[in-house]
């Protein structure tokens, strides 16, 4: 191996996926991950949970990160190892995540109050997810990694 | 490629019950269907809503909160909701999210006609 030059992890495989902002192509996304996370060998509720987290994130980035400007694309990379299977999805920061949804739970109750009976998307790829992070894109906007543990 | 609407949503009556059936993908394209059926029950003075969910691979944060609407019009009419036909996925969400403390899970249509009855 030469040591100036780093080799990709052998047993680490990328898959990179653009997509217009514009709502329904979450389901590209979540289709794309279903199949590998299938290969991977994840049960299928794991899968089910997997989708439902992709496609909140990327309908965030979409709606929020890009306000839906299909021109620009909504970045969903997916980090197949030998035990987990790691997913990021940075969108071009239009909007910046709220910082409230990363923390606090929604309440149905006070849904049911507003006119807004939103905001639950985060919060579900909170608790879908083995590993959540919010953090900065190389683009400059918004980046949820998750990770999904294979058990 | 068809990537937005995939919700064929359709109204009937069994025992008493109105049925909403709802085919497809429960998204943010939804809401206008799911909510023109709901006044269309209502205003045939239904007591006992059922959403019958069938092929629903996709129902998402967005979808969810056109149904929490639906709650908030059932409880301002005093009507009792209850769902049927999710995947074990969705109901499990549904649970998360707290909807079925407003509306009963059942498996299937025909056990909850049944504890409509009761």
């Amino acid at each position: 191996m030469n040591q100036h030059s780093p080799q990709p992890d052998a047993h680490e495989r990328v898959i990179e996926l653009r997509l217009p902002s514009k709502l329904g192509y979450e389901r590209v996304a979540m289709d794309m991950a279903s199949s590998v996370a299938r290969r991977m060998g994840f049960a299928p509720e794991r899968i089910d949970s997997l989708k439902t987290a992709i496609s909140e994130a990327v309908t965030n980035a979409i709606e929020h990160g890009n306000e839906y400007d299909a021109a620009v694309k909504v970045v969903v990379l997916l980090t197949a190892r030998d035990d987990e299977l790691i997913v990021s999805v940075a969108d071009q920061g239009r909007k910046p995540l709220d910082q409230k949804c990363m923390v606090t739970t929604p309440s149905i109750e006070e849904a049911l109050q507003r006119d807004d009976k939103g905001g639950w998307g985060i919060w579900l790829i909170r608790e879908l997810m083995d590993e959540v992070e919010f953090t900065t894109a190389p683009s400059g906007g918004n980046q949820i990694r998750m990770v999904i543990h294979l058990e | 490629m068809m990537l937005e609407d995939e919700l064929t949503v359709s109204t009937r009556e069994r025992d008493g019950v109105a049925i909403i059936d709802l085919v497809g993908d429960v998204t943010t394209f939804a809401e206008e269907k799911i909510n023109s059926a709901y006044r269309e029950v209502t205003r045939r003075n239904a007591r006992h809503i059922l959403l019958n969910f069938r092929q629903n691979d996709y129902i998402n944060s967005a979808g969810i909160a056109i149904l929490i609407g639906i709650v908030t019009e059932v409880n301002r009419h005093q009507q009792k909701l209850a769902v049927s036909g999710l995947s074990p996925h969705f109901q499990k969400i549904f649970r998360m999210v707290g909807l079925a403390q407003y509306a009963e899970i059942y498996s299937d249509e025909e056990k909850a006609l049944e504890s409509f009855r009761q």
